[in-house]
């Protein structure tokens, strides 16, 4: 309540200060006779109450301003007692957790709030006899100053001084989990065990957090670095090129814009991606997440690097305003269909698949897409490999070793996409499976129709409308889908521990009729129906359909979603890059890459893996084989940092500390705050004494 | 003039600038012996005054026979007598005119008076008048009748000189017993602070003297620290009537004390207007010799 006690106990008995000086230096009396003693007394008489007035005042007055003063000097506290404090004392364990993420280096008032959350901390890493402290940098992972809480507070302040904002998110969990392990200790040991937390404690990383790991007797001290009512951010929360990106093709560039500000905001980015710069605009509403949307064409192959900024904006942290962009634009890409039917072969289920992948096919060298036939009975390995996608149609029995080979491209990211039309599909599929190992995980498993079974007029019961590729259709998916027959394909039957995503569409017979898995870096999507015994070639939706597949499929494969900072990255490079020893990682800033650690490249069965425990700096970080980038990421802030409202204190004390103990203690009276009762005291011990002299003056006129 | 008198209060150097001054009086007295003033007697020697038509029942010698011989209608000769001056000085003996303030007790208000009347035994007596003096306090201390020999003078002004006050606060049972043992109407010249708690019985029994046909000159002496309340933080006043004592802070009352006093000089000079009294204030700040000088210019006319 009070930083001095002792002084209220002073000012109590210094009350009586005014009135003893009252009567001590009341004026001793000159005597003297007087023979108008009448005219004086009816004169006092007259002027007794209101000098009786007067008196009081004036003495009430001094009163209060001598308790005002004395109050002053004793500091007193607003609000609850902190449960973790200097003014503590016996022996202790207290465990300082720093928030250093992304959100921190947002302006509140004109300064950063881990500058804030700096001076806080520094009053916990005070020395006291007794106490151990250590600090523990929070970010994506917890980073300790000691292995244990330690006495050597100067190595302590000397860390804090030094802490910075970290482009990462907060895994507060992972945090407490660290904290708990320091604060755990043996049954025996009665220290107090205190676990100080000075974060802006955002909504979106502290909704999750779980104090329930730290032992029962922890004193928890939360110091809030912000108010609840956040400044305005606006952030450029994602940044990419949504399809396969082909020289001169169209595709869409997506920037998603938060806009946490009250008011809603028109908003401008700029997107430079190598030597093209675009602009981006429109209206974001307020506390939403906002999605702008602009085809673009790139004229340059390879991978471009790029970056997306907003223009124009001033907000809280500025760290979130741009981002970095990779994408890979390849040449017109090739389509291996792999079928034993002729081309010349018309009508026939691979003459339907290659006008619809190809649809401006009879442009010739102007087409958008090149479709390379391959016959199964003399696979061309080039080809295949060179192919960015894989189309197998009648292939008949597959070899062994063509299965290999189809299996290998498949878990090195090459999308196939397998039309079972035959009974001996079912073959190829389980030999393709067995080959994959056990990255595929198919859903359902094919086999040949019953012979005394005929495959017809099958109609489609169970549709995934939600995702590609029967999201295309919209509203009017029911009507399309629902004049749709099927005939031909393989019967099918449900995997037990498979995923139900995977499984897109349903025959009305049970049977599966599109299935796509993941296969490692690659994907497998199986349409099970003959085409040419199926109504669907000759529909409106084949072409749609068919389009909307292969581009998922090709999605895959080209999407490079980025790293965030501060978090574990496993990426497995496209094939044909290499091996790991002719690969060199380049980071944003190529003249320190050789000094900075950006993770290893490895060399594993399926290709290069490049592992990176903790991506730093924002940016594009590129793989190069000799001057050929050959793969790049963009590593950047976790979106959950953007949103820098606060959690509210009651949740944090009620329902996620649960039964421990928990102060929180506000951004609005902090230290400099909270304290600043002592010198209002003070203006009001000026007011008492302005107000005596005012006093007196008024008795006096 | 030969100096009997050993008064300390009688400085005849000082004087003797005013003596070519008579005190005068502004109604007709009546005296013992014949004198400068206007009588109240209209007898056959004085001076010719006027003709009055003749009325039964009057003396006859002062029938006019000249007259009534030419006009055949009777007429009476009017003359004024003139007689000499029987003033009564009526001193204040009460304990609240011993004040002298902070300016010690040569300054009081009973020194000042002292000073005065002396010199108004002195100056009447020049005038072949005669004075008399009245110490007054809850009665009549000392009464010497109006006289006018040298002697008379001598003992007035001894009288004067070992004037000392006492504790009262009535005047009106005093001026009442002095009223009946004045049997000659003549000059009352009272001389006081004014400071009783009778005040209004005092103006009473001035009245009488008024109806009796006295001139009564009312000189109301005060003391300069008692028009303003001596500078300082705290004081104890004592009464000096056996009123008490009282402990203030004279700079909180200042502005009530002055104008209560003012309002008692106020009230003391209606109500003497009122009574058909002359009223002089006389201050102690002022010398008693030009307050003298004024009185008499003023008395001259």
């Amino acid at each position: 309540m009070f930083l001095h006690p002792w002084a209220v106990m002073l000012g109590l008995a210094a009350v009586g200060l005014p009135f003893a000086v009252h009567w001590l230096t009341k004026p001793r009396p000159v005597r003297m006779p007087l023979s108008t003693l009448r005219f004086v007394l009816e004169a006092v008489r007259q002027h007794r109450a209101r000098h009786r007035l007067r008196d009081f005042i004036v003495l009430a007055l001094r009163a209060a301003a001598v308790l005002l003063v004395a109050l002053a000097i004793a500091r007193p506290k607003l609000g609850d007692e902190p449960l973790v404090s200097d003014s503590q004392s016996g022996s202790a364990i207290r465990v300082v957790v720093l928030d250093v993420s992304q959100s921190m280096a947002a302006l509140d008032r004109g300064v950063e709030a881990i500058e804030r959350a700096r001076t806080i901390a520094a009053e916990h890493l005070r020395y006291r006899p007794g106490l151990r402290v250590n600090l523990i940098l929070a970010g994506a992972s917890p980073r300790t100053a000691f292995e244990q809480p330690s006495q050597n507070f100067e190595a302590l302040r000397d860390e804090l001084s030094q802490a910075s904002v970290r482009p990462e998110r907060l895994d507060i969990n992972r945090v407490i989990a660290k904290a708990a392990e320091m604060l755990a200790a043996d049954s025996e040991d009665d220290r107090r065990r205190e676990l100080v937390v000075i974060s802006d404690f955002q909504r979106s990383n502290w909704a999750r957090a779980d104090f329930s790991p730290l032992p029962q007797q922890t004193q928890i001290q939360l110091e809030a670095t912000s108010n609840e009512s956040a400044p305005a951010n606006i952030a450029l929360l994602h940044c990419q090129i949504q399809q396969r990106t082909a020289i001169g093709g169209a595709t869409q560039l997506e920037i998603e814009i938060g806009n946490y500000s009250p008011l809603p905001q028109r908003i401008t980015a700029e997107v430079a991606i190598g030597d093209a710069t675009f602009r981006v605009e429109g209206m974001c509403p307020p506390n939403r997440r906002t999605t702008l949307a602009q085809e673009i064409q790139l004229q340059q192959a390879g991978w471009q690097v790029g970056t997306a900024r907003l223009t124009g904006v001033e907000d809280a942290l500025a760290a979130d305003n741009e981002r970095a962009l990779v994408v890979e634009v390849t040449a017109k890409p090739t389509y291996a269909l792999l079928t034993r039917q002729s081309a010349s072969q018309r009508p026939s289920s691979s003459y339907y698949l290659e006008r619809a992948l190809a649809p401006d096919s009879q442009l010739g060298e102007r087409a958008s897409v090149e479709i390379v036939r391959v016959d199964p009975a003399a696979i061309d390995r080039e080809r295949l490999t060179a192919a960015d996608l894989l189309v197998i149609d009648h292939p008949g029995k597959l070899a062994a070793e063509d299965i290999g080979l189809l299996a290998g491209l498949l878990r090195r990211g090459r999308p196939v996409l397998y039309v079972a039309g035959e009974a001996i599909d079912a073959t190829n599929l389980r030999l393709l499976v067995e080959a994959a190992g056990g990255g595929l995980q198919m859903p359902v498993d094919f086999a040949p129709p019953p012979q005394d079974q005929q495959r017809r007029d099958l109609f489609l019961t169970s549709v995934r409308q939600d995702v590609a590729p029967f999201d295309v259709f919209g509203e009017s998916r029911q009507a399309i889908t629902a004049r749709l027959r099927f005939g031909g394909g393989l019967t099918s039957s449900r995997l037990e521990n498979t995923l139900d995503d995977d499984l897109l569409a349903t025959y009305s017979d049970g049977t599966a009729c599109l299935v796509l898995t993941s296969s490692d870096a690659g994907a497998l999507a199986v349409l099970n129906a003959d085409l040419n015994r199926s109504n669907l070639p000759t529909s409106e939706a084949f072409v749609p359909l068919l389009d909307q597949l292969v581009q998922r499929l090709l999605q895959r494969r080209a999407a490079v979603t980025g790293a965030m900072g501060g978090e574990p990255v496993v990426v497995r490079l496209p094939s044909g890059v290499g091996s790991a020893s002719e690969l060199q990682i380049v980071g944003p800033l190529a003249s320190e890459s050789e000094l900075i650690s950006h993770g290893e490249l490895v060399d594993e069965g399926i290709g290069v893996v490049w592992r990176w425990p903790s991506p730093d700096e924002p940016g594009v970080y590129r793989v190069e084989r000799g001057d050929e980038t050959v793969f790049a990421l963009p590593v950047g802030l976790s979106a959950e940092e953007s949103p820098l409202e606060s959690l509210s204190p009651d949740v944090l004390k009620n329902r996620l500390a649960g039964t421990l103990a928990v102060h929180y203690r506000a951004a609005a009276d902090p230290s400099g705050q909270r304290d600043v009762l002592w010198t209002w005291l003070l203006v009001a011990c000026v007011v008492c004494i302005v107000g005596e002299f005012v006093t007196l003056t008024a008795f006096r006129s | 003039m030969s100096t009997q008198t050993r008064s300390p209060f009688l400085d005849l150097r000082a004087l003797a600038a005013l003596a070519h001054m008579r005190f005068t009086t502004r109604r007709r007295i009546e005296g013992a012996y014949s004198g400068r003033h206007q009588s109240r007697q209209q007898g056959g020697a004085g001076e010719f005054v006027d003709f009055r038509e003749y009325s039964g029942g009057e003396d006859l010698r002062r029938l006019d026979w000249k007259v009534f011989a030419r006009t055949g209608k009777a007429f009476v000769r009017l003359h004024q007598d003139e007689t000499n001056l029987l003033c009564t000085l009526a001193l204040d003996a009460s304990g609240s005119m011993s004040f002298s303030g902070s300016r010690g007790e040569s300054s009081s208000k009973l020194h000042y008076v002292q000073y005065l009347a002396t010199a108004l035994t002195h100056i009447i007596t020049q005038a072949q008048d005669q004075v008399g003096v009245a110490v007054l306090d809850d009665g009549v201390r000392e009464f010497l009748p109006p006289g006018g020999t040298l002697t008379h003078v001598a003992l007035l002004q001894e009288l004067i000189e070992h004037l000392s006050t006492r504790p009262t606060t009535t005047m009106a049972g005093s001026l009442r017993s002095l009223f009946e043992r004045s049997s000659r109407r003549g000059v009352l010249m009272l001389m006081s602070d004014f400071l009783m708690d009778d005040l209004e019985d005092v103006f009473g029994v001035l009245r009488l003297f008024r109806h009796r046909g006295w001139e009564v000159v009312v000189l109301h002496t005060v003391h300069p620290d008692e028009e303003r309340l001596p500078d300082g933080a705290a004081y104890r006043f004592d009464g000096m009537e056996n009123d008490g004592h009282l402990s203030c802070s004279p700079s909180d009352i200042r502005v009530a004390y002055e104008s209560r006093f003012k309002s008692h000089l106020a009230m003391v000079r209606q109500f003497a207007l009122a009574g058909g009294c002359d009223y002089r204030l006389v201050s102690t700040a002022v010398s008693y010799l030009q307050t003298l000088q004024g009185f008499l210019v003023e008395r001259t006319g």
